[in-house]
């Protein structure tokens, strides 16, 4: 190997190197602080609400005028809702998981408001909230048909019955299994005192972005008024078509209502992560971008410097050099400035890794990043390289005795 | 050692068909100081060129130390060149951003020679032509005839079967180019053989023989005055 050579000569003439150096470096830092971002928002997107989103829509019913009775048609329209074919349940609730829209409440296990508070998200359900839901209760039993209580307006909450998501669970009791916490009382919206009957597997909060989406509960009551919103799961296979079908009947089931805001719990979700899938659409087109602009640069480099030295190659050829040498020198030569490239790149992506944790309280980066950044940033500068170096393997020895 | 036979470089490009070597037939024996000369265009380079196995040959053949080169692969023919020809260039072709030891260190590092072995032929090298010194210097640093010295060196560094000189002189003043020529001169009576192409009839006078070639043919094979003792060699002509 030539790197002896390849190097002093690259110092005597470093100004196209230095340029790439930095050039990769840079790419580098940004590439691989951007694929961590981006997949850090992918986990984001990624985890499960806890619900059947592919089978799952929701709508809200409005009434308005004086013959609207919101309790008789809320029992009406749950009704229907459960008898219409490929409808597997129904429940009215107050928020929809993941929908960015919804309420909390402050959450301590002792009724002083110097004790510490963890805020959930509630859901005001009735007892087919866990079938529509389709939630997975690992531990106690679900609301009776007895539990709910139908309110009108601001009446008082009666019910005492709490199903808490298991990481709301685990926070209020870390040591404990979720048959640990059954029984135990928990005070909410101040001093109300309310007692665990159940603990589900997973319910995420309405607002994705929050810290403690996976604190959640659901509480065994309903406000009816003029409005409600009733959340629906379907059969695999039949929302599309019980979406059209559903919100016709209702509309058809009552001339005092409108019938808005119908959508599924998909749509729900891509909207709600927008933000988020724009951000990786963008940070993905800097960095294919990036990559490109980079291996455009080797490109160059490699073209302008072979061509530069064009008689020195045939120089080479003529002087014994192998086809395979003459790839090999500038693969290697290649190789030499990804790597310094690589390693000053690695040097700033920690340094600014580091940055962005400390400043936007992102999670560390996994050390792998790192390394997997550099393999994959010097694999690019040899395939970019490749084409040239071929190029100037093909070059033929007569050329260095010509006047050129 | 150099056997040329009816040996035909044909150039073709759409519309023309130049025959620059056109039954070209030479021998040229271990030891022997050879010039090519003739005019412009009269296929001078490509008779080099064809010798040095930079190009192949159309038709005829060349054996080189008993080999049929126009059998060899470009792989074969790179190795062949590498361990039997040393080059000498008329713009000396030295590699600007390479100092002197790691110019003569090209061709040994091609025969995949160890590192100990290819320093101390390097320095002798560098001693042979008076610029051990300077081994640390880049080309540009040199003169003319000292750069062209180090080309002398780095065809030699290899003990190659014979040098091929295209117009070493070419690019040198009259002093340099005679300090030059006494080199070669000196390389050749310790035993190498030189094959040296140039349009300089002075020069040419001061090899053994001098072949000159008109139309891509040899026209005269003569021995020169200076060497009256030289024996006459045999040509295909």
């Amino acid at each position: 190997m030539e790197i002896g050579p390849i190097l002093r000569a690259m110092i005597r003439n470093k100004l196209g190197a230095v340029l790439i150096t930095l050039q990769i470096a840079f790419t580098m830092t940004v590439v691989i602080n951007a694929i961590f971002i981006i997949n850090e928002r992918s986990n984001l997107m990624a985890r499960p609400s806890g619900l059947d989103e592919a089978n799952t829509f929701y709508l809200s019913s409005v009434g308005y005028g004086d013959e609207f009775n919101g309790v008789v048609t809320v029992r009406d329209d749950l009704e229907r809702l459960r008898q219409t074919p490929g409808v597997v349940d129904a429940t009215v609730t107050n928020a929809i998981p993941v929908s960015g829209s919804g309420s909390n409440t402050g959450v301590r296990l002792v009724d002083d408001e110097a004790a510490a508070t963890s805020f959930a998200a509630y859901y005001r359900v009735d007892e087919h909230a866990i079938e529509t839901m389709d939630l997975d209760l690992v531990a106690g039993r679900n609301f009776a048909a007895e539990d709910v209580q139908w309110r009108a307006g601001s009446e008082a909450i009666t019910t005492r019955e709490l199903i808490i998501s298991q990481q709301l669970a685990n926070n209020l009791f870390p040591d404990r299994e979720p048959n640990g916490v059954l029984g135990e009382t928990m005070f909410i919206n101040g001093s109300e005192a309310h007692q665990i009957i159940g603990v589900v597997e997973q319910l995420q909060g309405p607002w994705p972005s929050n810290s403690s989406v996976e604190l959640s509960m659901l509480q065994p009551n309903s406000s009816v008024g003029s409005s409600a919103t009733y959340l629906i799961r379907t059969e695999p296979g039949q929302r599309d078509r019980l979406m059209a079908e559903v919100e016709e009947m209702l509309v058809a089931s009552n001339s005092n209502r409108i019938i808005r805001d119908l959508m599924s719990l998909e749509q729900t979700r891509e909207g709600s992560y927008r933000i988020d899938s724009a951000m990786s659409t963008i940070l993905w087109a800097i960095i294919i971008t990036l990559i490109f602009i980079t291996s455009m640069g080797i490109v160059g480099m490699a073209v302008f410097g072979i061509n530069r030295r064009r008689k020195q190659i045939g120089t080479r050829r003529a002087l014994g050099a192998t086809r395979l040498e003459i790839l090999r020198h500038f693969m290697v030569e290649n190789l030499m400035v990804s790597t310094i490239g690589v390693t000053l790149g690695a040097i700033l992506t920690i340094a600014f890794s580091i940055v962005l944790t400390s400043s936007f309280n992102m999670p560390t980066m996994a050390w792998y990043y790192t390394p997997l950044g550099m393999i994959a940033l010097i694999l690019i500068g040899q395939v970019a390289v490749l084409g040239p170096s071929s190029g100037a393997a093909r070059t033929e020895p007569a050329i260095a005795t010509r006047s050129i | 050692m150099l056997q040329m036979k009816d040996v035909c470089k044909v150039f073709r490009t759409e519309l023309v068909e130049t025959h620059a070597l056109n039954e070209f037939s030479l021998t040229i024996d271990e030891g022997e100081f050879v010039t090519i000369t003739g005019p412009s265009g009269c296929g001078k380079t490509t008779f080099l060129n064809i010798a040095g196995l930079l190009e192949t040959l159309s038709t005829g053949q060349y054996l080189l130390d008993d080999i049929d080169v126009s059998t060899l692969s470009d792989y074969q023919r790179a190795k062949l060149r590498n361990q039997k020809i040393g080059f000498i260039f008329q713009s000396f072709n030295l590699m600007p951003d390479l100092n002197l030891f790691d110019n003569i260190d090209v061709p040994l590092r091609y025969r995949g020679m160890k590192a100990a072995e290819r320093k101390e032929r390097i320095d002798e090298a560098l001693e042979s032509v008076g610029l051990f010194a300077r081994k640390k210097h880049v080309p540009s640093q040199l003169s003319g005839g000292q750069q062209q010295r180090v080309a002398i060196a780095r065809a030699l560094v290899g003990n190659p079967l014979f040098l091929l000189a295209d117009e070493p002189t070419g690019n040198l003043d009259s002093n340099t180019a005679h300090g030059v020529m006494d080199l070669l001169q000196k390389i050749n009576d310790d035993g190498t053989t030189i094959i040296m192409v140039t349009h300089d009839q002075d020069l040419a006078s001061q090899s053994k023989r001098n072949v000159h070639i008109l139309d891509g043919r040899i026209s005269s094979s003569d021995l020169t005055t200076v060497n009256e003792n030289a024996e006459p060699r045999a040509v295909f002509a």
